[in-house]
């Protein structure tokens, strides 16, 4: 090889690493990064139907968007309006579920002590009230540090968000002239094709946790349980969590139902609505959507899953997924290219 | 193929030419001042005469160009060989490429030397098309040589974009591999025939 053509590679791997090593060590500009990337990415799509096709069609598309913008701009309002409100009716309550789970569990002590005889001395209610105060005040003394970050993210955010929709074309073709010649084929096709799975991974998950949370908040509603829009905003969240999220969605349903002393609540009726929107989304919504973009064995879901929470945390779990297929589409790349050398 | 060359075609031919020639004079007038856009030295004019982009109109050609990447070449550097997994198809912008066969693995050697393409002129169509696609020839740059290459993500994005322009260019790349199809078999008739002489002969 020439040697200018071997300092090209070597530069631009250097470049490569620093720039990894860059997001590793800033991790507060890394973040609200990956975060504008995440939103970039769903509004994608409608970038590409607003700027190509003829004055008509273009008009007609960004119709299309101020109407839909509206439109989901509305009921997203209205949860948020909700939102505020049940949180306001926890807290009046607290007190009230205070001395309801207290109540309750004098009755379990009561019961132990005439079924078995045996005193039980231990307080769990208090010492886990006392918990919870110690973890609000925990989160207050918090409280500035988030504000900071939170208006650090509001700067940094809709900045980042500009540079993707206006510059990335410019500075992706950049960095594309910066990759050498010899690696240039597979180098662009595996980059294209982690950037359409994740693109892919992101929206059909953004949307399956949409159509999810929507039925779970419809479900509860009917019903008249308590908190429904928080409720069924924590279930479409935590839906993006392959297999393990579903579970955890339901934990705080389960948690009101118990600790609330209304008699109209039925755990069945709390049950068959997780259980409906769940087969909802395992029937229909995940193998339309997101089954054909991993294209992963279940096994390696979960253990990607644990890896990713082990690693990065919530965020881990959540980016790990397009991250295993891609790799598996890499090796498969590699294994293809060796067994035809071999 | 233009007004022009149809119409020389029938008189070669010897067939009946329209009354009245019904050339659009603004169109012409435009074509041939040295002030047109297609008259200077851009990918746009590169591609006004690249043949197999015959029936894409100028505004196809346009968008045609943005789906490109502009490659430079060193005089003597591989562009691939023969073997490696491919995903494009290139033009010859400037300069000129050597295509080499029978290129062993791990061989310094670049093979037989087959043919060399110049300026317009085109090659590693198969990637684009070929699911799995091996380059069967080693490329190498005879000079200093600049491509213009369109990859697997770019046809994908211009089927996405532009379906009509997308289907023209798989069009035209699949005649291409036809052309080469139906030269092939040529080659494999007559070296069959001439198999079957050398047989009776023996």
């Amino acid at each position: 090889m020439h040697r200018n053509l071997k300092i090209k590679l070597v530069l631009f791997f250097f470049l490569l690493f620093a720039t990894i090593g860059f997001a590793i060590l800033f991790p507060r500009l890394t973040l609200p990064f990956g975060f504008a990337y995440i939103v970039y990415l769903i509004f994608k799509p409608l970038t590409s139907l607003l700027t190509t096709g003829t004055k008509k069609q273009r008009f007609f598309f960004f119709s299309l968007f101020i109407l839909g913008v509206s439109f989901s701009l509305f009921p997203l309002f209205a949860a948020f309006y909700n939102m505020d409100a049940d949180f306001s009716k926890f807290s009046a309550q607290l007190p009230e579920i205070q001395k309801n789970l207290q109540d309750k569990y004098f009755v379990f002590k009561v019961y132990i002590f005439e079924k078995f005889g045996y005193r039980l001395n231990i307080d769990p209610v208090t010492f886990m009230i006392k918990k919870l105060e110690q973890g609000g005040s925990l989160l207050l003394s918090l409280v500035p540090n988030l504000l900071s970050s939170f208006f650090e993210w509001l700067l940094l955010v809709p900045m980042f968000l500009f540079f993707l929709f206006f510059q990335s074309k410019k500075f992706g073709a950049k960095f594309l002239k910066a990759i050498p010649n010899s690696i240039f084929e597979k180098t662009y096709v595996l980059f294209s094709q982690f950037n359409a799975k994740f693109g892919q991974y992101i929206i059909a998950k953004f949307i399956e946790s949409t159509i999810l949370g929507t039925f779970v908040t419809l479900g509860l509603l009917l019903i008249g349980f308590p908190y429904p829009f928080i409720l069924g905003f924590v279930a479409g969240v935590t839906n993006i969590l392959p297999y393990i999220g579903p579970l955890i969605g339901i934990i705080p349903a389960v948690l009101v139902a118990l600790l609330s002393n209304d008699p109209n609540i039925s755990m069945l009726a709390l049950g068959l609505i997780y259980l409906i929107a769940n087969l909802i989304d395992m029937v229909l919504v995940f193998p339309l959507l997101v089954s054909k973009v991993v294209d992963l064995n279940p096994i390696i879901v979960v253990v990607s899953v644990i890896v990713g929470s082990q690693v990065g945390g919530v965020v881990g779990m959540i980016v790990i997924i397009p991250f295993i297929a891609f790799f598996k589409l890499l090796f498969e790349e590699i294994y293809k290219d060796l067994s035809v050398q071999l | 193929m233009s007004y022009e060359k149809d119409i020389m075609d029938k008189v070669e031919k010897g067939e009946s030419i329209p009354d009245k020639l019904d050339i659009p004079i603004l169109k012409f007038l435009w074509d041939a001042s040295p002030l047109s856009f297609a008259n200077k030295d851009t990918t746009y004019s590169f591609f006004k005469k690249v043949s197999v982009l015959n029936s894409f109109s100028d505004n196809e050609i346009r968008l045609f160009t943005k789906f490109l990447h502009k490659r430079e070449f060193i005089a003597n550097e591989v562009i691939f060989r023969q073997g490696d997994s491919g995903y494009g198809f290139y033009f010859i912008y400037d300069g000129s490429v050597d295509i080499y066969a029978n290129h062993l693995n791990n061989s310094q050697d670049h093979g037989d030397f087959v043919i060399r393409l110049e300026r317009r002129q085109y090659f590693g169509e198969m990637g684009l098309l070929e699911d799995f696609n091996r380059r069967s020839a080693t490329v190498i740059a005879h000079e200093n040589t600049v491509l213009l290459g369109i990859f697997k993500p770019d046809l994908d994005r211009m089927l996405e974009l532009y379906p009509v322009l997308g289907a023209k260019f798989l069009r035209e790349t699949a005649l291409i591999m036809a052309n080469r199809m139906g030269q092939l078999t040529r080659e494999v008739m007559s070296l069959k025939k001439k198999v079957k002489d050398l047989e009776k002969r023996v």
